[in-house]
């Protein structure tokens, strides 16, 4: 006993430790059981109603027969029959397919190219080489592709020219090599992922620079397509800019950042564009970035490539829409389809997934009215 | 002391900052040309821990154990060691929500002993062996003054009923039960066939799934998790200490390892006035024939608290209640 | 001191030798094995986007988040991961909905800016993570072909409690959780763009 603590700080002393001897367990104790009751209050997160689909595929609806303008996208049957009065002027239909599955010619790693040659020869880059087939796709010869080819065009002598990053390679008509034109600066070399030929001259689709590269037959510059205005250029979102050019020297590009096919003259003017941003109509273009792919027709028409609706669409000009080869043709995993068009106008299209060259004939028209 | 102690601290940030930095500045890209000046945001990938924070768990962990074998070996006051126990139920238990635990480290350690490709970390093994070489050294102090599941059940505790030893002695086998299922599951799974009837358990960890108090720590879970919260707070307030005594594993190998400690709670003998008095507040009923079971014994201080002659020979002044109330909690 | 023999104090200064011993070894043979943090992280490359990174993290807010690579990302105005191109467009043609069910996927203009017309600019995509709830709904709408796949799902250790075994990779049905020893190099997505 501390004879020195007078008694009221004693009595305090003996309240404060009875305090915390007797009363704080069972504070503590009631403290623990509401903060579990809390717990069994407190909202967790709760699994979705509907399940989740485990694969991703593409927005597509397309069994359903609801009309234009309820808000999906419409496949090719309901474009035809949701304008009533009007049906698309052309139908396309497959008519050979080179590299499937039982094709001996098949692909077994990849598909990155296909260009259309003289006497409708058929060029395609894939599995490390460049392939070149004959107009019934029986293979003629192949040779060694450089390493990480992207893309591949082909001249009216038959030469060969493949893009890959930096540079573009040269082979004769024989596959023998020729020369390597370096494209781009050193610290920045050329992402070449379309090249074609006119007239002696080279067009290039660098992606990294985000313009087309007009080089000589030695590789030097000759200027730039594609810019617009101070500092505009092509907004490539997937970094993959696709060109063609037609008799005339009017060039389209595809820039799939605005929704839009451009066209150009050689020396970089601006002519005109169309195209924007849809999912509902069949001419407009889908996604966040399309159209991927281009060609053009003999006659004059645009075919363009998408990607996640996989279709491949042919074009007016000025943008108005002829025909839509569907999406039950390609893989639903695309994230291109290579494209050219041979001298009959039959479509080579190139499915990077399936590793298939699909070829698309015009099918004979018929007379308005009657059923297809 | 204190100038040292600041420059290790600095030290530390600074190797963080510095370790942060290089783990960064591999991912810097050059951004793409949209005119405009732009670059990219902060680091996509996510920012490691810093060293600090994984430090800090081990280090409070240590510090707790010190602290624990201090106040209960040397100082022997409960009021400081209900202050750590609050402590460390704020600290390992609210703000580290109950994870990493040593209990459920046992699990780790077992997979990583039999898995040689599954990886534990370098906290994960502190947690395990820590306490464990406390025990071997200075007795179950983890269990007395750092486990936040032992002193939720120690702080609730309002008037312990009288366990027969023998039942006593008898649940406690059930740890080594628990213990021997929690490693079966952890390493192996179960898998049992017995002519068409078959079971197949891939790897669980049983204790995790089953922590009593980690609903209570998350202040969420499941309704089942909760109730056994609830059984558990409700049944320790009636009951010294339930879990910790015939439950769980972790408690089975300290109770083995507190019994060939090198020091550990003791009732002299030579100071004795066969009172009686430490063992009617032992609530966990660890003192046999007026000697601590160092085996069961729960390092809460309450014996040293209670008697007259520790108190008196400690010379801790204490109030004159200490010597007056029985403490029968 | 209680008085012991001096044979049971032998006999139990071995044990506690022999405890030590063993303590250690298994410690050390265990460190050897042990990495600077093994902690847990996703795989982009397993992970399908189920939504139950979301339901079955033991915190009430997930401490998976999504997260954007932006080297991989396009920056595009019409990004399928922020706007439901599904959804109805305004008069401009531009969708209205939004993916994300908690609007945490936050744009902002970057770069040359064309006030006229949106669609020539660039987006700068960042996920609001006090927000995002890692349902995975705009790392789905990312993948490839839609998008370029830079939207990823990862655990923040920011976040993560680092529980002795993860509730999502219990739950996860692609095995998508794994454990990785450096924390920081989260395993990164090699879907081709």
């Amino acid at each position: 006993m501390d004879a020195n603590r007078p008694d009221s700080d004693a009595a305090r002393a003996k309240a404060h430790t009875r305090f915390w001897r007797l009363w704080f367990a069972p504070i503590a104790a009631v403290g623990a059981l509401a903060t579990l009751a809390v717990g069994a209050f407190r909202v967790r997160p709760t699994p979705r109603s509907t399940p989740s689909q485990p694969v991703v595929q593409p927005p597509v609806a397309p069994t359903s027969t609801s009309p234009a303008g309820s808000g999906r996208i419409l496949t090719m049957a309901e474009a035809q029959t949701a304008m009533p009065a009007r049906r698309l002027p052309r139908q396309y239909v497959q008519t050979a397919q080179l590299g499937g599955v039982s094709s001996p010619d098949k692909f077994l790693k990849d598909l990155s190219g296909i260009a259309a040659g003289a006497d409708d020869h058929v060029y395609a880059i894939g599995d490390g080489e460049v392939r070149v087939f004959d107009a019934a796709l029986v293979r003629l010869r192949s040779w060694r592709a450089p390493e990480g080819a992207a893309c591949l065009a082909v001249g009216p002598d038959g030469r060969v020219y493949v893009g890959s990053s930096g540079r573009v390679d040269v082979f004769d008509p024989a596959g023998v090599h020729v020369q390597t034109l370096t494209v781009g600066e050193k610290d920045k070399p050329a992402a070449v992922t379309a090249i074609k030929v006119f007239r002696g001259e080279l067009l290039v689709a660098d992606a990294n620079v985000r313009l087309i590269r007009r080089l000589g037959a030695d590789g030097a510059a000759r200027g730039m397509v594609g810019h617009l205005g101070k500092t505009g250029r092509f907004m490539l979102p997937n970094g993959s800019l696709d060109l063609a050019i037609d008799a005339g020297g009017l060039v389209y590009a595809t820039d799939t950042g605005r929704h839009q096919v451009t066209t150009w003259t050689l020396d970089g003017a601006p002519i005109g564009k169309f195209g924007k941003f849809g999912m509902r109509n069949p001419e407009d273009f889908v996604g966040c970035c399309n159209p991927v792919n281009l060609a053009l027709t003999p006659d004059g028409k645009v075919v363009t490539g998408e990607k996640m609706v996989a279709r491949v669409k042919v074009f007016e000009p000025d943008g108005t829409l002829l025909a839509v080869i569907g999406p039950e043709h390609f893989d639903p995993a695309c994230v291109h389809i290579h494209l050219d068009v041979d001298s009959h106008g039959r479509i080579l299209a190139a499915d990077p997934v399936r590793r298939v060259v699909t070829v698309f004939s015009l099918a004979p028209s018929r007379p308005p009215g009657e059923p297809a | 002391m204190r100038a040292r102690r600041r420059s290790l601290w600095l030290l530390l940030l600074l190797a963080a900052a510095f370790a942060s930095n290089v783990l960064v500045a591999q991912y810097q890209k050059k951004p793409p040309d949209f005119g405009g000046a732009y670059s990219f945001p902060s680091p996509t990938h996510p920012e490691p821990r810093a060293t600090w924070v994984r430090t800090m768990d081990i280090s409070m962990l240590a510090l707790g154990l010190g602290a624990a074998s201090w106040i209960i070996l040397k100082r022997r006051n409960r009021d400081a060691l209900l202050l750590l126990n609050i402590g460390a139920i704020a600290y390992f238990g609210f703000y580290r929500k109950g994870c990493i635990c040593p209990i459920g480290s046992i699990q780790n350690v077992t997979l990583a002993l039999v898995d040689s490709r599954y990886l534990v970390s370098f906290g994960v093994i502190a947690f395990f062996f820590l306490p464990l070489v406390a025990a071997l050294l200075v007795g179950r102090v983890f269990c007395g003054g750092v486990c936040p599941l032992g002193a939720v059940q120690d702080v609730v505790l309002v008037r312990p009923v009288r366990v027969p030893e023998r039942l006593d002695r008898a649940l406690g086998w059930l740890r080594y039960v628990y213990l021997a299922a929690a490693v079966w599951f952890a390493g192996w799974g179960f898998h049992l066939a017995i002519g068409s009837w078959s079971v197949n358990v891939g790897r669980r960890f049983l204790i995790c799934e089953w922590d009593p108090f980690i609903s209570l720590f998350r202040v969420s879970g499941p309704f089942h998790m909760l109730a056994i919260g609830a059984v558990f707070v409700v049944g320790g307030m009636f009951v010294g200490r339930p879990y910790c005594r015939w439950l769980c594993p972790y408690g089975g190998l300290l109770s083995i390892l507190s019994k060939v400690s090198w020091r550990n709670v003791e009732i002299t003998p030579d100071k004795e006035t066969d009172c009686g008095l430490c063992a009617d507040s032992c609530p966990y009923g660890a003192i046999h024939d007026l000697r601590a079971d160092r085996g069961s014994c729960l390092a809460c201080a309450r014996c040293y608290v209670s008697c007259p002659r520790h108190l008196e020979h400690c010379g801790i002044k204490a109030g004159p209640e200490a010597l007056i109330q029985v403490q029968r909690r | 001191m209680i008085e012991k023999s001096t044979r049971r104090r032998f006999i139990e200064g071995s044990c506690r030798i022999l405890g030590l011993v063993t303590l250690g070894s298994t410690a050390g043979l265990l460190t050897q094995r042990a990495s600077a943090g093994a902690v847990y992280q996703v795989d982009p490359n397993k992970c399908k986007t189920c939504d139950l990174c979301r339901t079955a993290c033991v915190l009430s807010l997930s401490a998976v988040k999504a997260v954007n690579d932006f080297e991989r990302c396009g920056y595009c105005m019409l990004c399928p991961a922020y706007m439901d191109v599904n959804s109805t467009p305004d008069e401009k043609g531009i969708p209205t909905g939004k993916v994300c069910p908690q609007d945490a996927l936050k744009r902002r203009v970057v770069g040359r800016v064309d006030a006229d017309d949106p669609n020539n600019n660039y987006y700068e995509y960042v996920v609001d993570e006090a927000r995002c709830d890692g349902c995975g709904k705009c790392v789905k709408a990312c993948l490839p072909p839609a998008g370029n796949g830079s939207l990823r799902l990862e655990i923040r250790y920011s976040r993560c409690v680092e529980c002795n075994e993860c509730a999502i990779q219990i739950a996860c049905p692609d095995s998508a959780i794994a454990r990785v020893s450096v924390p920081g190099l989260a395993p990164v997505a090699t879907h081709t763009p």
